[in-house]
């Protein structure tokens, strides 16, 4: 029963990275930044919901000040240091380098304020319900899921049914032509920075009522991004999402065969099996752009 | 040019301001200067052709007319009010539409969301918008059938059209056509530009159209001004400018 048990825990991380990856590729694939603090989003984001729901503010003001928080970084990002470095031609890998430092400074202060080590919520949620023999799963597992399937909905209908979303879609296309169209580019990338940075807000939550928390935890969810994105296609947010339940699946199933120190490589395998049979990925519908 | 315009009003002299109107139009693109104190004036009513080789300055030029790029120096005048460094937006809101060079359209969009989006980018009211949209397709018939398709699998002219289409949906008094005609076959471009001018001539469009193929534009065109480096060179009627060997030769 071990690689049923897996396959459950399986789904659940799937589900979290799903939604961290969708986030990422909305917004690479909108406005082409490379945004690695994205990782530092999800990290603020728990940490704030760890923070009030410590300090007894309750649940339901800890899930609102964490979206707001990752909404504020992710949009504090694109206008304070994005966009000044665009407005100076700043090249694809300033951006880069730009956004990883921000990701490490954030990791730092957040490592000062709430210490280094693990910390996590206790709640009855996170505890394990046996579904049959040797199969147990939290009530947290279901709630992950469920997450996931409701945002990647939602994120479907807004891109595809509301006239922000298709300008969005067409951002991604071709900034210079969305201002001959009379809209306003920064204007929409900070709308999909708000949102992209919006969808780590249930996998932070529900990482904070789980697994746990520590600062350095950014840098794992980044990985898993971008290797979602790149897996999943790049530019596809359904691709993104698939390609985050394939990792969080494989990196579990993993544990049948491997130690549990080895769950990175086989992100990275499945990564280096992708870029070298479908360099576009699995839904990318362009190899170039 | 007087002679023309007096033929078209009945004879009555020009008292009102010309609908679109640049002065002393200066810009460039990091110091290297593209337009240099530059004068042009878009009379109501008629389509201005604008012929010059690559590098005169004429897609600059339409995009410092719509706000794309800004104005280093001079003024650009809308129905004798100034809007220089207006952005495309409110300029869209005024009545000038622009048809950008290349293809016009976003490849990941069908068409309808494109008239859609286009039409909520310049702010067309939402019971307008069924409307607008039947309007342009019976200006452009062909475009219903492929309304539904992605813009990344049209063709050439399929995609020019419905870069044109939309920019049509804002009911513009002004047009502003960056060769449209660019990578088309000489009979498509009639196509194209066929129900256009018809368009033009019965609402009384005015409408400025920069193109290569200069043949075919003479054939739409009230008048013509040739651009080089950044200046205007000729000025005048199509006819003199076919008559005129030594520039037709050289365009």
């Amino acid at each position: 029963m071990l690689w049923l048990q897996l396959t459950f825990t399986g789904l659940q991380v799937g589900a979290l990275y799903a939604l961290t990856a969708a986030g990422f590729s909305l917004i690479f694939g909108a406005t082409r930044v490379f945004h690695f603090a994205h990782g530092a989003a999800f990290v603020l984001a728990a940490y704030v919901f760890y923070w009030a729901e410590t300090s007894g503010l309750g649940m339901v003001a800890g899930i609102v000040l964490a979206a707001l928080a990752a909404m504020a970084f992710g949009v504090a990002m694109d206008r304070l240091v994005y966009a000044p470095i665009q407005r100076h031609e700043g090249s694809f890998f300033t951006v880069f380098v730009a956004s990883f430092g921000i990701g490490i400074a954030v990791q730092n202060v957040l490592g000062m304020v709430f210490g280094r080590s693990f910390v996590t919520i206790s709640t009855g949620l996170s505890r394990s319900v046996k579904l049959m023999d040797g199969v147990y799963v939290s009530p947290l597992a279901w709630i992950a899921v469920a997450c996931a399937g409701l945002f990647f909905v939602a994120l479907l209908l807004f891109l595809n049914r509301t006239h922000v979303g298709m300008a969005l879609r067409a951002l991604a296309d071709s900034p210079e032509l969305i201002r001959a169209y009379g809209l306003d580019p920064r204007r929409l990338s900070s709308i999909a920075f708000a949102l992209g940075s919006l969808l780590v807000v249930p996998s932070a939550v529900i990482t904070a009522l789980g697994s746990g928390l520590n600062p350095t935890l950014g840098h794992h969810v980044m990985l898993i991004s971008l290797a979602a994105t790149i897996v999943g296609g790049i530019g596809s947010i359904g691709g993104a999402l698939v390609a985050g339940f394939i990792l969080g699946l494989a990196e579990n199933l993993a544990l049948v065969v491997f130690e549990s120190q080895w769950t990175e490589a086989v992100t990275f395998a499945i990564l280096f099996l992708v870029i070298l049979l479908r360099p576009a990925g699995l839904f990318g519908r362009h190899a170039t752009r | 040019m007087s002679a023309q315009q007096d033929q078209r009003r009945g004879g009555a002299p020009i008292l009102e301001a010309p609908i679109l109107e640049a002065r002393g139009l200066t810009t460039g693109y990091g110091g290297a200067l593209v337009l240099e104190d530059l004068d042009i004036t878009l009379h109501e009513g008629e389509v201005l052709c604008l012929i010059g080789h690559n590098g005169a300055g004429k897609s600059t030029l339409m995009k410092t007319l719509f706000g794309l790029h800004p104005a280093e120096a001079g003024e650009i005048r809308l129905r004798g009010e100034p809007v220089t460094g207006a952005d495309p937006k409110s300029l869209s809101k005024a009545g000038i539409a622009m048809v950008p060079e290349g293809r016009g359209i976003f490849p990941s969009l069908t068409v309808n969301e494109i008239f859609e989006m286009g039409m909520w980018a310049v702010g067309v009211p939402e019971d307008e918008r069924a409307e607008r949209r039947d309007w342009v397709f019976s200006i452009l018939p062909v475009i219903a059938e492929f309304r539904h398709r992605r813009a990344g699998t049209l063709s050439g002219g399929q995609a020019q059209m419905v870069s044109i289409g939309r920019a049509l949906l804002g009911r513009p008094r002004i047009l502003l056509l960056d060769e449209p005609s660019i990578g088309l076959a000489p009979k498509l471009f009639q196509d194209l530009l066929a129900p256009i001018r018809e368009l033009q001539q019965r609402e009384g469009l005015s409408i400025l159209l920069v193109e290569q193929n200069v043949r075919e534009a003479l054939k739409i065109s009230d008048r013509v001004e040739v651009m080089k480096s950044g200046r205007m060179i000729w000025k005048g009627l199509p006819e003199d400018l076919a008559d005129n060997s030594k520039l037709m030769a050289l365009y």
